[in-house]
C-alpha cells in the first residue's frame, strides 16, 4: 500500500484526496495544514488516518512514501524541499515553483536522493488532451509543431477566489512574483512547452489591468496578457490569458506542415483539421460534413467514458496521480519530463520579468507613437 | 427605547459594540436597529471589498453622539481581530463566508475567522456577549414525522459533511466552536438561527420553494411552510438576543408568524414580481430523485457529486412546521414587520431588479 500524505488543506486538496481515494493500491496516511482547524474539517471529510499542524511531524509520524503539496504556492519551494530531505516522492501542485532557478533546484535534489518529483499540469491528461498527444506523437501533424495557440482564459466575478483576492490587498497571491497570473498561467503554458524543446527561445509578453478591474478601483492586478513565444525561428506559439473575452476559452490549437488540431478543454473535444484543400466548392461542403461527424465522435467518446464511470471533472488529475504514482512503484517514465516543468517555469520568468519592467515604466513612457 | 427597557439589557447605551459583516444584507439592518434603541458606540467591521455605503448611510443620520467606526479588515487576520475586538462589551458576529461551494472555503471564512474572532474577545476580559449567527442549515430533519415542529430542541446535523452543502457544513462547524469556546473559556454566547431571510438586497427565490438549476424552475416545496423572516424583524430578533439578560448559552430560532406555503409564495410572486413556468415536483418523487443521485454518485465514484441528496431534501423539503415561542417569551422579540408588508416591499425590490437586468 502506497502511503500518501496532502500538505495544504484548501479547496484543491479536496480534488487530490478524492482522486487519491480513486486509485487502488493507496491510501492517505495524514494530512497537514499550518492552520489545525483546516487539517481537522479535512480529516472529518476523508477516510484519513491522521492531521497535523506542522510539516515534521506528519513526516515523523506518518511516515508517507509521496507528498501532494496543496499550499499556495509561495510554500511550494520550501515544503517540497524539505519532504524530499526526508525522503519521500513529491507531487507538486502548479505553479510548481516561483521561479526557474527553484524548480532546477528541487528537481537535482529529487534526481540526486533518487525520488520521483512532478508538477500538478493535470490538464495536460484530460482524456481529449491525451488523444492529442497521441496523434501528435503518431505523426499527425506531419512532423514538429509550426505554429501552437494557447488560450487559458478566466471569468471573474463570479469565483469567492477573486472577490476575495480584489478585496484583500495582503492576499498570498498578490506576493507572487507574477500575482494572478503566477498562479493561474501554468496549464495554458506548460500546453506549449510540452512541444518546444527549449533551444534558443525568444519570450515576447505585454500584459494590462483590464478596464473592467480598473473600474473596480484595481491596478496591480495584471489581467489581460498576451505572448508570443519563438524558438530558433522554426517553432512559434502565441498564449493568450483574458479575463475579459467570451467565451473563456480554454482550448489550445497546433499546427503542423500537414494538420493541426483543436482541443478544447471545456467541451473535452478534439477536432482534426486537414492540411489539404479540397476542390473547388467542394471545400464549402465537405469539411463542414467532417467537422459535424467529428464533434458527433466527440459526444459518442465522451458519452461512453461518462457510462464507464470515467469522465470525473478531475479526470486529467486521477490519470496524472497514477501515472506518477506507476513511475514510484513500477520505474514507469515521469509522467512530466523534467525538461517540460523547467522550461514552463522558464518562460514564465520570462514573462513576469518584462509584465515588472513594463510597470515600472511611468504611464506617459508606455505609450507608442502611432505608426 | 424607554429607561425601563434599557434596564433589561445587559450593557449600557455607550459600551462598545461590534458588529462583523456590518455591510451585508442582515449587518446594515441590524446597525440601524442598535441605533434605534439607542446605542451610541458601535464599530463596523466590514470587508475591503464591502459596499460600505449602507453603513455610510447609516453614519450619516446617526443621531447626536452616536459614534460609528467603520474599520476594514479580514477576520482571518488576527491583527485585525485584536484591533476589531478590543474595548468591545457585545460582539456581534454576522460576518459568514456565503455563498461559497468549496467545503473548505466554506469553513476557512466561517469557522476558522470565528474563532479568530473568540481568541481576539478573550483578550480584554470586558465581553459581556458573543452573538453567534447560525443558521436553520444546522438542524437535521430526519427521523421525524412529517410536519411536526422544529424549534430549538431539534438536532443538529451530525454529518454535515454529507449533505452536499458546503455552507450548512460550515454553520454546524462554526455554531460547534463557539459551543466549546463557551464551555472552555466561559465566553457568554448566544446563537441566533434565522430561516430563510428575505427583504430587499436578497432578491433570489430560496432553494427552499425550488430550484432553476436545470433552466426550468421545478417547484418542490408544494404545501411546505418556508420559515420566513423579513430583514427587519431578524436584525431586531438578533440586536434583543445579544442584550437581553438571561440568554447566555441559549440558541433562537428566528422565524415571522404565519410563514406562507411555498405554493403560496410562488403564486404571489409570479402575480406580482414575474410570469415564468413552473413545474411542481411532488415530494415523493423529489425524494426518489434524491436518492436515486445519492446512489448513482456513490456507484460512480463521485462522477456527479451528491448536491441532491436524502439529508438535503429533509432539510429543505420535507413538511415542517416553525415556531419562535422562545424568542418571543424569552427575549421579547415580537415581528414588527408582517408578512403582508414584507412580501410588498421584497416584490417591489424584485421588481426593480427585473427592471434593471
Amino acid at each position: 500500500m502506497l502511503k500518501v500524505a496532502i500538505v495544504g488543506c484548501g479547496k484543491i486538496a479536496d480534488d487530490h484526496a478524492a482522486q487519491i481515494q480513486r486509485i487502488e493500491g493507496c491510501e492517505i496516511v495524514g494530512v497537514c495544514d499550518r492552520e489545525p482547524l483546516m487539517a481537522q474539517q479535512f480529516y472529518e471529510r476523508f477516510p484519513v488516518k491522521q492531521h497535523f499542524s506542522d510539516l515534521r511531524d506528519l513526516l515523523c509520524d506518518a511516515k508517507p512514501a509521496v507528498v501532494h503539496i496543496t499550499t499556495p504556492p509561495d510554500s511550494h519551494f520550501d515544503i517540497a524541499r524539505l519532504c524530499l530531505d526526508w525522503g519521500c516522492h513529491v507531487y507538486v501542485e502548479k505553479p510548481f515553483t516561483l521561479c526557474e532557478d527553484d524548480a532546477r533546484t528541487l528537481i537535482a535534489l529529487a534526481a540526486e536522493k533518487g525520488l520521483k518529483i512532478t508538477a500538478g499540469h493535470d490538464d495536460q491528461f484530460r482524456h481529449a488532451a491525451r488523444r492529442m498527444r497521441a496523434l501528435v506523437q503518431g505523426g499527425f501533424l506531419g512532423g514538429g509543431p509550426v505554429h501552437m495557440e494557447s488560450y487559458y482564459c478566466y471569468e471573474f466575478g463570479q469565483t469567492a477566489y477573486v472577490r476575495a483576492i480584489l478585496a484583500d490587498k495582503r492576499h498570498w497571491v498578490r506576493r507572487l512574483p507574477g500575482k494572478l497570473l503566477q498562479n493561474i498561467i501554468s496549464h495554458g503554458i506548460a500546453r506549449i512547452a510540452e512541444f518546444l524543446s527549449g533551444d534558443s527561445l525568444e519570450v515576447v509578453a505585454y500584459g494590462f489591468t483590464s478596464p473592467a478591474l480598473k473600474r473596480m478601483g484595481e491596478s496591480e492586478i495584471i489581467d489581460e496578457l498576451r505572448v508570443i513565444i519563438c524558438e530558433q525561428e522554426r517553432t512559434t506559439a502565441y498564449f493568450t490569458f483574458s479575463s475579459q473575452m467570451r467565451p473563456a476559452l480554454h482550448q489550445f490549437r497546433i499546427y503542423g506542415e500537414k494538420n493541426g488540431l483543436i482541443l478544447d478543454q471545456d467541451q473535452e473535444t478534439l477536432i482534426k483539421l486537414r492540411g489539404k484543400r479540397y476542390v473547388s466548392y467542394a471545400e464549402k461542403f465537405i469539411p463542414p460534413v467532417s467537422f459535424a461527424r467529428q464533434y458527433l465522435g466527440n459526444l459518442a467518446t465522451n458519452g461512453r467514458s461518462f457510462l464507464a464511470r470515467d469522465f470525473h471533472m478531475k479526470s486529467g488529475m486521477k490519470c496524472l496521480i497514477e501515472s506518477f504514482y506507476r513511475s514510484i512503484l513500477e520505474g514507469d517514465p515521469d509522467p512530466i519530463p523534467h525538461s517540460q516543468i523547467l522550461l514552463t517555469a522558464r518562460i514564465m520568468d520570462a514573462i513576469f520579468v518584462q509584465l515588472d519592467a513594463r510597470q515600472q515604466q511611468p504611464v506617459e513612457s508606455r505609450v507608442q507613437a502611432p505608426v | 427605547m424607554g429607561q425601563t427597557e434599557r434596564d433589561a439589557f445587559i450593557i449600557g447605551s455607550d459600551d462598545l459594540i461590534l458588529v462583523t459583516g456590518a455591510a451585508g444584507f442582515i449587518g446594515s439592518r441590524l446597525v440601524s436597529c442598535l441605533l434605534d434603541l439607542g446605542f451610541l458606540n458601535l464599530r463596523c467591521f466590514v470587508r475591503p471589498s464591502s459596499e460600505v455605503t449602507r453603513v455610510e448611510a447609516l453614519a450619516g443620520r446617526r443621531r447626536e453622539g452616536a459614534r460609528i467606526e467603520v474599520v476594514e479588515g479580514n477576520l482571518l487576520s488576527r491583527e485585525d481581530c485584536n484591533a476589531a475586538t478590543k474595548g468591545v462589551a457585545v460582539v456581534y458576529h454576522l460576518a459568514a463566508g456565503r455563498g461559497e461551494k468549496s467545503y473548505p472555503d466554506a469553513f476557512l471564512n466561517s469557522v476558522v475567522t470565528t474563532r479568530n474572532l473568540l481568541e481576539a474577545s478573550l483578550r480584554d476580559q470586558c465581553l459581556r456577549k458573543f452573538v453567534n449567527l447560525s443558521s436553520f442549515a444546522v438542524y437535521t430533519n430526519t427521523k421525524k414525522p412529517r410536519w411536526r415542529v422544529l424549534d430549538e430542541s431539534c438536532p443538529v446535523e451530525k454529518h454535515p459533511e454529507l449533505r452536499g452543502d458546503a455552507y450548512s457544513f460550515a454553520k454546524v462547524k462554526q455554531d460547534e466552536i463557539v459551543a466549546e469556546y463557551a464551555r472552555k473559556f466561559g465566553i457568554p454566547c448566544v446563537t441566533l438561527r434565522p430561516g430563510h431571510v428575505y427583504g430587499p438586497g436578497n432578491e433570489p427565490i430560496t432553494g427552499r420553494v425550488g430550484i432553476g438549476t436545470f433552466g426550468l424552475f421545478l417547484h418542490l416545496g408544494g404545501s411546505n411552510a418556508i420559515p420566513f423572516t423579513y430583514v427587519d424583524n431578524c436584525a431586531e430578533a438578533i440586536a434583543l438576543a445579544g442584550l437581553t439578560k438571561g440568554t447566555d448559552g441559549e440558541v433562537f430560532n428566528v422565524v415571522d408568524d404565519d410563514p406562507p406555503s411555498s405554493r403560496n409564495f410562488l403564486r404571489l410572486y409570479k402575480q406580482q414580481v414575474r410570469r415564468f413556468t413552473s413545474i411542481y415536483v411532488p415530494h415523493f418523487l423529489s425524494y426518489t430523485v434524491c436518492y436515486l443521485w445519492e446512489q448513482y454518485s456513490r456507484w460512480s465514484n463521485g462522477q456527479l457529486p451528491p448536491a441532491f441528496n436524502r439529508l438535503r431534501w429533509h432539510a429543505n423539503w420535507k413538511k415542517t412546521r416553525y415556531s419562535n415561542e422562545k424568542l418571543k417569551t424569552r427575549v421579547g422579540w415580537m415581528p414588527k414587520v408582517s408578512m403582508a408588508e414584507g412580501f410588498n416591499r421584497y416584490f417591489e425590490a424584485c421588481r426593480k431588479g427585473v427592471r434593471d437586468a
